[in-house]
C-alpha cells in the first residue's frame, strides 16, 4: 500500500506529460511540516558553499548539533590548508542561551587568531543566536578591527528559509570579501562557479581551461583560498556550473565589477564539450576556438570508445534521479540519454520553475517531476515506475537498496569524480556497478 | 575541553535529538517528529542512514519565521496530521529542538489541546524535551525512554517479568541481550530495542515503518514487573526510567554496567540469577572460551597503549575491558559532562599503568576532538577505539582504529557491531589484538634492520681502508664511495654520529642573490643559519685561522662547513679561497656547504674540484606558483626576477645544481622551510622530486616568523605538525629529525654550540679565543638563569620561557637556587623576540612577555637559552647580562657558561 499523496504536496508533483504544457510545479517554497522533507536548512545551504574555502575558519556559532552533523560536510579536496575539514563550534551551552553567547563568541574568534592565524573567518549563526539577541554584527566588526582579519557573519538561522536562501546568503558573504578589490587593470581569463572540488573536479575543470589556454582566475569555492579568490574580480567571464548555489553571485558581480557570466555543465559527454566551446568562443581567440574544438572532439572520441561497452548491458534501463538542483537534474537526464537510458522519475529539493519547465519538455509524458520529495512518494514512483537506479544523496540510499533499487551517489561524499570526460567514465562504471550487480538476481529471488 | 578554551574542535559528541530519535526508533511503530527547523531532522537521518545503512524517516515541523516570531503551534498540528496521514503510526515522538525550547514552546499544552480537537487519532503522542544544548545524544536517549515510562498510560497488575533498560547500544548487541535474557528462561520487556528497527531484513515489501520495537503495551506493563535492570552507570536519575518505575510503581530498581568485559559480564549473570533466570551451560562455556581468547591474547593485548572515547557508558565498559586485558588505557574521553568517569576508573587505570611502568590515565570528560588528539600524542597512545570520528587522527598519524562506537560512517557494520556479554568481548578483544599485532608486523623489519643492522654496516664501512690512489676527483663512483664514507662522520647527515663528531662552520660569505620572505636581510638568512647570526664574518685567513684553533682544541673535528651568513655560492670567490686553505691544511677534514642553489650549475664542477663532499640545498618549493610566494626577488647574472619567473629560474637552477652533484657523487641533503599555508600542502612533492634526482636526506624545518619579514604574521608550524610531516615523507626519504637550526658560525658538537663559550657570545665582542682555564681569573660564583621546561637540558627559547631556572656557579659547582615561574610564554609568531617592543598587536612577540624575562633575570650575570632574539640579546647585553645559546644539560652549561664569565 502506497502512503496517500498528502494534499499539500500534490501541486508539487507532475509528469513530463503536463509540466510546462498545461501547469507548472509548485517549488521554491517552504517543506510542508510532517511531510518528511528530504531538505536541509538555511545554515546548511551557506556552509557547503563557503565550506570548500581551504584556509578560511568556519566558525559555528550555537550549540553543538549544527556543527556536529557538518563536520568536513563536503568531500572537497585542498591543493592547500586543511584547515576547513575541522569542525569549530563555540559549542553553547545552557548558560550562554541564558546570558548570551556575544562574549564567547568573541573569545572564540580571539583563540582562532591566536593558534591559526587564518586570513578569514566565517561565523554562521545557526537558529537561535537571533533568539537569544547576540549582537553578532558587532562581534564581527570588533574582531576585525582587533585582529586585521575579514571575520565575516553568515546570519543563517534555519527557520529562515531553505537550503536556497542559505546559498543566497553565502554569495552574499563571498562579495563581501571581494568588496574593495575592484580591478582596473586588463582583464584575463575565467572564474569557475559552483564546483565545489569534489574529488577532484574543480582541477579536472582548471586543467581543461589550461590545456585550452585559457588561465582561471578564482574558483568558486572549490579549492580556494582567500588570497585567490581575491583575484575573481580580474576575470573576464564567469563560468557557472552550480546555477542553483552560484547564480546569485554571479549576477551580483555582473553588477559590481561588470564581469557576464555563462552558465555550463560539466556533467556528461554533450554537457562538458558544449561548455569548453562556449567558454572558449566567449573569452578566446581563435587558435583557442580552434583548440577547444579539437580537444573536445579528441576527448569525446576517447571517451565514448571507453564507456561505450557498457552502454549496450544499460540500454533500456530506468532512470530515476533526485538530487539538490534543477540544473544538475536535467544535465543527468541527458546524460542518462547518452547511455540509453530512460528517465522515469525526477525531483530536486529546491529546483527553479524555469528549469522544471525544462526537464517537461526533456523527459517522457510518464515520466514523474517533483520537487521537495519526501520519502513516501519516492517509494511510491520508484516502484510504480519501474526504476532500475536512483541518482541522489546519502539519505536515499538506503531507501533504494530496501526497495531492491540500484544506488549511484551524486553528492557531497563520493570520492570518485562525476564530472568532465572522466566523470562521465566514472559515473558510467558507478551505474552499471551498481545495476548490474548480481546481489539483485538473489535479492529478487 | 581542548587547547580552545571557547570553540570546541572537532565535536566529540552529538545534540540531545540525536539520542531522543535513536531510542523512539526502538519502539514499535513509532515515527519521530521534531520541533524545530527542517535541517536538524535531515541531519540527524544523514548521520544515522551510513551508520545504520537503513531508511530513516524523521519528520519536521520545518518551523518558519513567522512560526518563530509568533508559535510554532499551527507547524506542529500540521506536522502532525501529515505524519498520521502519510505513515499511520502506532505512536508519534515529538522531540524539541534548540529553536523550539528557546522560543519557550510549551509542546505539553500543544499537545493537550491536539488530543483534544482530533477525538478520533488512535495515535499514541509522546514527547520530550531536549534542546540540543542541555545535553548530547546520551542523555537525550535516556530522556527519550523517561518520557516513554512517564507518559504512556501504565497497567500496575503485577506479573513475573521484568523490566531491561538499556543506554545506547549496537543492534547487533540488543540481539545477542535478548538471546541472553530469553536463554535464562526469563520473560522481559527491554526497552528500547533497536534490534530490528534499525538492522531491517531485506524482504520482497517495504514496510515505511520499520519492524520490531518494544511494544507500547509490553511498555504499559512494567508498571507490574518484578524489577528493572537498568544497565547503565552515568545515567541520571532525574531520567532514570528504572528510578521513576520505582519511585512512582514499586518496581524495585537494580542497576549494573553495560555488561562489557569479563567482569561486568559476569555481574550481570549475577543479577540475572539475582531475579530468578538461570546462566546455562551454553553461557557458561562463552565465559570458558572469552577467558581462553583473553589467554591466548595477552601478550598482544600487552602491546596495546589505548585511547578510548565515547559516550559515558561506553568509555566506562571499554576502558574496563581493556584493563582487564592488560592494554593500557592511556587516555579515556567522552564528550559528555561526566566527571565521575576518572573517580571510577581512576583506581584500576592507575593500578595498570604502575604495573607497565607508565604514567597514569589522562581524563577527559566534556572533550573534543582537539583535546583527544593532543592527548594521544603526548602519551603516545597506539590503539584508538571509539567511533569513526576518530579516523583523521588516525590517518593524521598512522594509528589504527577500531570502530566500534556510534557513529560509523565510512565502514560497513556499525548496525553490527558486538561488544557486549562474553561472545562481544571476545569478538572485541580480537579485533584490539589483531590491530595491535597488524601494526606490530608492519614495523618489527624495520625497527630491528635500523636498530640493530645499521649499526653493523656503518662499523664496517668505518674501519676499511680508504683505497689506495682514492683520488680526491677521481670519477664518479670513487668519490661517492669516500663521500658515503665521510657521510658516517658528519653530524646532519648521520644521527648516530653526532654525539662524537663535531664540525665548525667558517662565517666567509656575506651576501645572498635572492629574498626569501621569512627572512630579514638584516639578520642574515633566517634558515640557512639561525637568528642572531654570526658574531662576525670572517675572510678567508680569518677562516683557516679559526679552523686551525678549533682544530686544536677538538680533535674529533670533522667537518669544514659553509653556510652563509649569506649564501656560500653568491660570495664564491671567499667560499673557494676559504675551502683551497683549509684543505691544503688538512687533507682529511669533510667539506661541506649550504646554498640556495640558484649558482649551482655554474659552480658545481668547482665544488667537486675542491672536494666538496657534502652540499645542503634549500628547496621551498617546485612549483613557480608556489615558490613565488617564499621568493619576493631572485637576483640572477645581475638581473632581479619577481614572481613566478624568478621562482622558476630558481627552482630549475636548484634542481640542475642536485642532479649535477649526484652525478658527479656529491651527497646532498635537501633543506625545506616549511611555511603553512603557502607550501606545507607541497613539501611531499618537492620531497618526491629531489628524491627523483638522487638527494639523500631531507630536513624539512619550521619557519620562523620573524618579526620584520613578510611572512611575521605566519603561523608557526607546529612541532607536532612537522613530525607528522616528516613521518608522510619518511615513506619517500630519509629525514633529519635531529636539525638544530645552527648558526653560520657554529661550533662544536650539533645541539652543543660552543661558538658564544669559544668567541664570546654576542654580549661581548668577538675576540680572540678565550682559553678554558680554570686558572685564569678568579673563581667567582656566578648567578646564571636558565630557560628550560625540562629542568635537565636548556630546552627553551629565551622569549617563550615559561620558567628559569636559577643557578650560581664557579665553573666547577653549581646549585640551583630557585625555579623561577613567569608565566605563560608568548604564542604564535615571533618567537625570536625580534621587534618585540613594537606592540603592533597580534602581530610580533607581546612586549610584555619579554619583559617579564627580561625582569625575571635582572639579577643575573648570564642567561642559558636555546634561542634567543636579538632585541633582547642587546637588552641583555645592555644590562651587562651575557648570553649563552645552546641546548646543553643545564648543569655542564651553567658550568662552562659561569667559566666563561669567570674566563
Amino acid at each position: 500500500m502506497y502512503a496517500q499523496i498528502l494534499e499539500e504536496r500534490r501541486q508539487s508533483i507532475g509528469t513530463g506529460g503536463d509540466v510546462g504544457r498545461t501547469r507548472s510545479i509548485r517549488c521554491e517554497t517552504a517543506s510542508v511540516s510532517g511531510a518528511v522533507s528530504q531538505r536541509a536548512c538555511v545554515y546548511c545551504g551557506a556552509r557547503v558553499v563557503l565550506n570548500p574555502i581551504t584556509d578560511a575558519f568556519h566558525l559555528v556559532h550555537g550549540p553543538i548539533g549544527c556543527a556536529s552533523y557538518t563536520w568536513d560536510i563536503r568531500g572537497s579536496l585542498s591543493s592547500g590548508s586543511e584547515l576547513y575539514r575541522n569542525s569549530f563550534s563555540t559549542d553553547l551551552q545552557e548558560r550562554d542561551v541564558i546570558f548570551g553567547g556575544a562574549e564567547k563568541l568573541a573569545r572564540a574568534i580571539d583563540e582562532a587568531v591566536e593558534r591559526y592565524r587564518p586570513p578569514l573567518i566565517f561565523v554562521y549563526c545557526t537558529c537561535i543566536v537571533g533568539v537569544i539577541g547576540d549582537d553578532v554584527d558587532a562581534v564581527c566588526r570588533s574582531a576585525e578591527a582587533r585582529h586585521g582579519v575579514r571575520v565575516i557573519p553568515v546570519k543563517a538561522p534555519g527557520f529562515s528559509g531553505s537550503k536556497s536562501t542559505g546559498y543566497r546568503l553565502a554569495c552574499e558573504a563571498l562579495m563581501k570579501l571581494l568588496e574593495g578589490h575592484e580591478w582596473d587593470g586588463e582583464r584575463e581569463g575565467v572564474n569557475i562557479l559552483g564546483d565545489y572540488n569534489l574529488a577532484g573536479e574543480m582541477w579536472i575543470i582548471v586543467g581543461y581551461m589550461r590545456r585550452l589556454g585559457i588561465p582561471v582566475a578564482a574558483t568558486f569555492t572549490g579549492d580556494a583560498s582567500f588570497e585567490r579568490l581575491l583575484r575573481a574580480p580580474r576575470a573576464r567571464l564567469n563560468v557557472v556550473q552550480c546555477a542553483g548555489s552560484m547564480m546569485y553571485l554571479a549576477n551580483l558581480m555582473e553588477e559590481t565589477f561588470g564581469i557576464p557570466w555563462v552558465k555550463a555543465s560539466f556533467f556528461g559527454l554533450e554537457d562538458t564539450s558544449t561548455a569548453l566551446r562556449q567558454v572558449a568562443d566567449l573569452v578566446g581567440d581563435d587558435e583557442i576556438r580552434r583548440r577547444a574544438r579539437e580537444f573536445t572532439e579528441e576527448r569525446s572520441r576517447e571517451t565514448a570508445k571507453l564507456v561505450g561497452p557498457y552502454h549496450g548491458r544499460l540500454a533500456g534501463k530506468r532512470a530515476a534521479i533526485f538530487v539538490g538542483g534543477g540544473f544538475k537534474a536535467i544535465s543527468l537526464v541527458r546524460q542518462f540519454r547518452e547511455m540509453g537510458m530512460e528517465t522515469v522519475l525526477v525531483g530536486t529539493q529546491t529546483g527553479k520553475a524555469d528549469e522544471y519547465e525544462v526537464l517537461g519538455r526533456l523527459v517522457g509524458p510518464d515520466t514523474v517531476i517533483l520537487d521537495d520529495a519526501n520519502p513516501a512518494e519516492l517509494e511510491r514512483f520508484l516502484v510504480e515506475r519501474g526504476a532500475d537506479i536512483l541518482v541522489g544523496g546519502v539519505k536515499e540510499r538506503p531507501l533504494a537498496y530496501k526497495l531492491g533499487i540500484a544506488f549511484c551517489d551524486h553528492n557531497h561524499e563520493r570520492k570518485h569524480a562525476l564530472a568532465g570526460y572522466e566523470g562521465v567514465e566514472n559515473f558510467t562504471r558507478e551505474v552499471a556497478s551498481s545495476i548490474l550487480s548480481p546481489v539483485w538476481r538473489h535479492a529478487r529471488g | 575541553m581542548g587547547s580552545m578554551v571557547n570553540c570546541n574542535v572537532n565535536p566529540c559528541k552529538m545534540c540531545m535529538p540525536m539520542g531522543t530519535v535513536t531510542a523512539f526508533l526502538g519502539i514499535a511503530g513509532c515515527m519521530n517528529i521534531l520541533h524545530g527547523s527542517q535541517g536538524c531532522s535531515t541531519y540527524i537521518r544523514r548521520h544515522m542512514a551510513t551508520h545504520y545503512n537503513e531508511p530513516v524517516d524523521v519528520a519536521s515541523s520545518s518551523l518558519t519565521e513567522e512560526g518563530t516570531v509568533f508559535g510554532g503551534e499551527a507547524n506542529l498540528v500540521k506536522g502532525l496530521d501529515n505524519l498520521i496521514r502519510q505513515y499511520d503510526p502506532s505512536v508519534v515522538a515529538v522531540s524539541t529542538t534548540c529553536l523550539a525550547e528557546t522560543i519557550g514552546e510549551n509542546v505539553p499544552d500543544m499537545l493537550a489541546r491536539y488530543r483534544e480537537s482530533r477525538p478520533e487519532c488512535r495515535t499514541r503522542i509522546v514527547q520530550v524535551s531536549s534542546a540540543g544544548y542541555a545535553g548530547t545524544q546520551f542523555e537525550g536517549w535516556f530522556r527519550a525512554v523517561h518520557a516513554l515510562v512517564a507518559q504512556v498510560p501504565m497497567d500496575g497488575t503485577p506479573h513475573d517479568g521484568i523490566n531491561v533498560v538499556t543506554g545506547p547500544i549496537s543492534c547487533a548487541d540488543t540481539r545477542a541481550l535478548k538471546d541472553l535474557l530469553a536463554g535464562a528462561g526469563l520473560r522481559f520487556t527491554l526497552v528500547p530495542d533497536i534490534s530490528d528497527t534499525l538492522d531491517g531484513r531485506h524482504a520482497p515489501e517495504y514496510s515505511r515503518l520499520p519492524r520490531g520495537g518494544t511494544g507500547i503495551e509490553d511498555i504499559s506493563r512494567m508498571a507490574g514487573a518484578r524489577g528493572t535492570l537498568e544497565l547503565s552507570t552515568f545515567v541520571d536519575d532525574s531520567w532514570s526510567p528504572g528510578r521513576l518505575l520505582q519511585e512512582r510503581h514499586g518496581v524495585p530498581l537494580l542497576r549494573c554496567p553495560m555488561p562489557v568485559g569479563l567482569r561486568d559480564a559476569d555481574a550481570f549473570l549475577k543479577a540475572i540469577e539475582g531475579l530468578g533466570g538461570t546462566v546455562g551451560t551454553r553461557v557458561r562455556d562463552d565465559r570458558g572460551r572469552f577467558l581462553d581468547a583473553m589467554i591466548d591474547a595477552h601478550k598482544y593485548s600487552a602491546l596495546g597503549r589505548a585511547a578510548i572515547f565515547g559516550e559515558p557508558d561506553f568509555a566506562y565498559g571499554m576502558t574496563r575491558l581493556c584493563c582487564e586485558n592488560g592494554i593500557v588505557p592511556m587516555v579515556v574521553a567522552t564528550g559528555s559532562h561526566c566527571p565521575s568517569l576518572e573517580k571510577l576508573l581512576g583506581e584500576e587505570t592507575r593500578e595498570l599503568a604502575e604495573t607497565m611502568q607508565l604514567p597514569p590515565c589522562r581524563f577527559l570528560p566534556f572533550a573534543d576532538f582537539d583535546a583527544i588528539e593532543n592527548a594521544v600524542v603526548e602519551t603516545g597512545a597506539n590503539l584508538l577505539i571509539g567511533s569513526s570520528d576518530g579516523r583523521r587522527i588516525a590517518a593524521k598519524h598512522a594509528l589504527p582504529l577500531v570502530r566500534c562506537a556510534f557513529p560509523v560512517h565510512d565502514h560497513m557494520g556499525g548496525q553490527r557491531v558486538r561488544i557486549l556479554g562474553f561472545e562481544g568481548g571476545t569478538a572485541m578483544l580480537d579485533r584490539l589484538a589483531n590491530a595491535l599485532i597488524s601494526r606490530r608486523d608492519a614495523q618489527f623489519r624495520k625497527t630491528a634492520r635500523d636498530l640493530h643492522f645499521r649499526p653493523l654496516v656503518e662499523e664496517e664501512e668505518m674501519e676499511r681502508p680508504m683505497a689506495a690512489g682514492d683520488a680526491r676527483t677521481g670519477d664518479g663512483v670513487d668519490v661517492a664511495r669516500r663521500n658515503a664514507r665521510r657521510t658516517l662522520t658528519h653530524p646532519c647527515f648521520t644521527e648516530s654520529s653526532c654525539r662524537t663528531a663535531a664540525r665548525i662552520h667558517l662565517p666567509v660569505a656575506p651576501a645572498c642573490n635572492i629574498s626569501c620572505n621569512y627572512c630579514v636581510r638584516s639578520f642574515d638568512c633566517v634558515n640557512e643559519s639561525r637568528p642572531g647570526v654570526t658574531s662576525k664574518v670572517l675572510s678567508p685567513r680569518e677562516a683557516l685561522e679559526r679552523y686551525l684553533q678549533v682544530k686544536a682544541r677538538m680533535p674529533n673535528l670533522t667537518v669544514a662547513g659553509i653556510a652563509g651568513p649569506g649564501d656560500a655560492l653568491a660570495n664564491f670567490k671567499a667560499t673557494r679561497e676559504t675551502l683551497r686553505l683549509v684543505r691544503e691544511a688538512d687533507p682529511d677534514v669533510t667539506f661541506c656547504l649550504s646554498t640556495n642553489g640558484l649558482l649551482l650549475p655554474l659552480h658545481a664542477q668547482e665544488l667537486c674540484q675542491l672536494d666538496v663532499s657534502h652540499v645542503t640545498v634549500t628547496v621551498n618549493a617546485v612549483d613557480p606558483a608556489i615558490g613565488a610566494r617564499i621568493y619576493r626577488e631572485v637576483d640572477y647574472m645581475g638581473v632581479r626576477h619577481e614572481g613566478e619567473q624568478g621562482a622558476a629560474i630558481l627552482m630549475a637552477n636548484q634542481l640542475a645544481g642536485i642532479a649535477m652533484l649526484v652525478r658527479a657523487g656529491v651527497v646532498c641533503k635537501v633543506n625545506v622551510v616549511m611555511v603553512k599555508g603557502v607550501n606545507d600542502g607541497h613539501v611531499e612533492d618537492i620531497v618526491r622530486r629531489v628524491r627523483g634526482l638522487g638527494a639523500t636526506i631531507a630536513n624539512i624545518m619550521q619557519m620562523i616568523p620573524v618579526s620584520g619579514s613578510v611572512f611575521e604574521g605566519m603561523p608557526l608550524v607546529s612541532n607536532k605538525e612537522l613530525t607528522v610531516l616528516r613521518k608522510r615523507c619518511e615513506g619517500i626519504m630519509p629525514q633529519m629529525h635531529h636539525c638544530q637550526h645552527c648558526r653560520a658560525d657554529a661550533v662544536g658538537l650539533l645541539g652543543e654550540d660552543r661558538s658564544a663559550i669559544l668567541f664570546g657570545g654576542a654580549a661581548s665582542k668577538p675576540g680572540p679565543i678565550v682559553e678554558k682555564s680554570e686558572a685564569q681569573g678568579p673563581r667567582k660564583a656566578r648567578r646564571i638563569a636558565v630557560a628550560s621546561r625540562s629542568g635537565v637540558v636548556v630546552d627553551q627559547h629565551f622569549g617563550f620561557a615559561d620558567q628559569f631556572y636559577i643557578y650560581e656557579s664557579d665553573g666547577s659547582d653549581t646549585r640551583l637556587l630557585e625555579a623561577r615561574h613567569i608565566g605563560k610564554g608568548p604564542g604564535g609568531c615571533g618567537m625570536c623576540g625580534q621587534g618585540g617592543g613594537r606592540g603592533d598587536g597580534a602581530k610580533g612577540l607581546d612586549a610584555g612577555k619579554i619583559a617579564k624575562a627580561l625582569a625575571a633575570v635582572s639579577d643575573c650575570e648570564a642567561v642559558l637559552a636555546m634561542r634567543i632574539g636579538e632585541s633582547p640579546r642587546r637588552q641583555l647585553a645592555d644590562r651587562g647580562i651575557a648570553v649563552f645559546a645552546t641546548c646543553d644539560d643545564i648543569d655542564r652549561a651553567v658550568r662552562e657558561a659561569a667559566t666563561a664569565c669567570n674566563g
